[in-house]
């Protein structure tokens, strides 16, 4: 456990610190900020650090082993309505607890000075993944070509994009962007990697890929959807 | 500041709580009546939720604390001086370290060199990426200084995508839409966005809401075209060699 740790911080280590100094670089010799934010934003450093190693590890021990074993259990059953039901609920409540989708939720709920529901957006997102994963989980039963099913939902958003209002288009096409997280990813991965392994004649390598990024079309479309309705 | 810490936390870990215990409870619900798996197998899924949901509090609050308001700090300095040269070229240098120090996106440029049996070299892919991504940061803070539309940016750039998906080699494909999520990390997502928004609400006449997002949709976009550009190049030259 005390290796994983040491992994999952290394690497967090490697992708905070570059950008950090020159942060810290930028606040010293540009803008000149006050000691006191210059100290909150170090501490903040470390916090983000510590924490984003606390979760991967987390996500190392608990996550994937879950998202495995549902995975399997998905296959062993044969059952398309099992499938189904189970995946939308799993990557549903996975998406809820993305990191990245709090955080975006929160700052678009701030700019826009509460007018944007924070619930909403969230309950969108999260729809949205949990639909896009059903039927990618559905294209890899049915043997669907991946590039079809990219094009049609490609031009989907293209098409909704000319009725979204505009307060809604920049966060929606942001949402689809941030789902693709350290929670979703891993768990999404690990179901569909379980799928299609029982599967007869499906590469795993090959029907594996391409689900994360379907999975973030599902978002873009659900908070336009979202906009859409409320204007 | 010791209270703005704590207050941070506490916010942090209410929306955690929010965020994890519907996750946890479905898969008890799943434990109980399909999994059925050996108690010690549950406890240490449970102990690593646990841990999950420590580090998300410390992560959560670290970036309400410091990251966003450091990065609109930013945005605001460099939002509002007369030479708009600088927050570009600002953009494109965090949007180039955020893409080089990140883990995820070597992994997946060694997983390209793999798919192209070593003709497209992974340190190769690593630079191109990494300035594909900067350019995009760049014209995403030209797109808020400016004030032009995020559709007339993305949109040529999701039918870019789907030619490309008919010409590129088929093993791109599948990389080149996971690749779209590898460059929005956690610092992609944090920083650069909380700098797009300040420097969005110190443009006159600029909407924050309009203008301040749409980055991270940029940064996501930049390694779909580039993957499948790659497996476009590796075609051709499969299809000369045959």
């Amino acid at each position: 456990m005390r290796e994983i740790f040491k992994d999952a911080l290394k690497e967090v280590v490697q992708s905070i610190v570059p950008i950090s100094l020159v942060v810290l670089l930028i606040q010293l010799f540009l803008i000149g900020s006050p000691a006191d934010k210059i100290a909150t934003f170090l501490l903040s450093v470390v916090m983000v650090a510590l924490g984003f190693s606390f979760f991967l590890m987390g996500v190392k021990i608990g996550m994937l082993p879950m998202g495995e074993a549902i995975g399997g259990e998905l296959a062993k059953r044969g059952s398309i309505i099992f499938l189904v039901v189970v995946t939308f609920m799993i990557t549903f409540l996975a998406t809820v607890a993305e990191p990245d989708v709090r955080v975006l939720t929160s700052t678009i709920t701030a700019v826009s000075g509460d007018l944007i529901s924070r619930s909403a957006l969230i309950i969108s997102i999260a729809l949205g993944v949990g639909i896009f994963v059903v039927l990618s989980m559905l294209r890899i039963v049915y043997n669907v070509p991946i590039q079809y099913l990219y094009a049609a939902s490609y031009l989907l958003v293209i098409v909704l994009s000319f009725f979204t209002p505009p307060d809604y288009l920049a966060i929606s096409f942001d949402s689809g962007g941030v789902t693709t997280g350290p929670m979703t990813v891993p768990l999404i991965l690990a179901l569909g990697t379980g799928v299609a392994s029982v599967m007869a004649g499906r590469s795993a390598l090959s029907d594996g890929f391409g689900l994360i990024g379907f999975a973030s079309i599902g978002p873009i479309l659900g908070v336009m959807l979202l906009g859409v309705f409320l204007s | 500041m010791i209270g703005t810490v704590l207050n941070s936390l506490r916010h942090a870990f209410i929306d955690v709580i929010q965020a994890i215990v519907p996750l946890i409870l479905f898969f008890l619900l799943f434990q109980v009546f399909h999994l059925r798996y050996p108690s010690r197998q549950v406890m240490k899924i449970l102990l690593g939720m646990a841990f999950t949901a420590v580090g998300m509090v410390l992560f959560l609050s670290g970036v309400f604390l410091g990251f966003l308001p450091t990065g609109q700090d930013m945005g605001r300095f460099f939002g509002s001086y007369e030479e708009k040269w600088v927050l570009i070229s600002v953009g494109v240098l965090l949007g180039f370290l955020a893409t080089f120090a990140e883990p995820a996106v070597r992994v997946l440029c060694y997983q390209v060199e793999k798919a192209s049996t070593g003709y497209i070299k992974s340190s190769l892919m690593l630079y191109t990426l990494s300035l594909g991504v900067a350019v995009l940061v760049g014209i995403g803070m030209a797109r808020i200084i400016y004030e032009i539309p995020l559709s007339h940016i993305i949109i040529p750039g999701y039918l870019l995508a789907i030619l490309l998906l008919f010409v590129s080699d088929r093993d791109f494909i599948g990389i080149s839409f996971d690749a779209g999520g590898v460059a929005t990390g956690p610092m992609a997502v944090t920083f650069l966005m909380a700098v797009a928004i300040g420097a969005a609400s110190v443009m006159e006449g600029g909407d924050p809401l309009v203008d301040g997002f749409g980055l991270i949709a940029l940064i996501a976009l930049a390694p779909i075209i580039f993957v499948l550009s790659l497996g476009v190049l590796f075609r051709l030259r499969k299809g000369d060699d045959g």
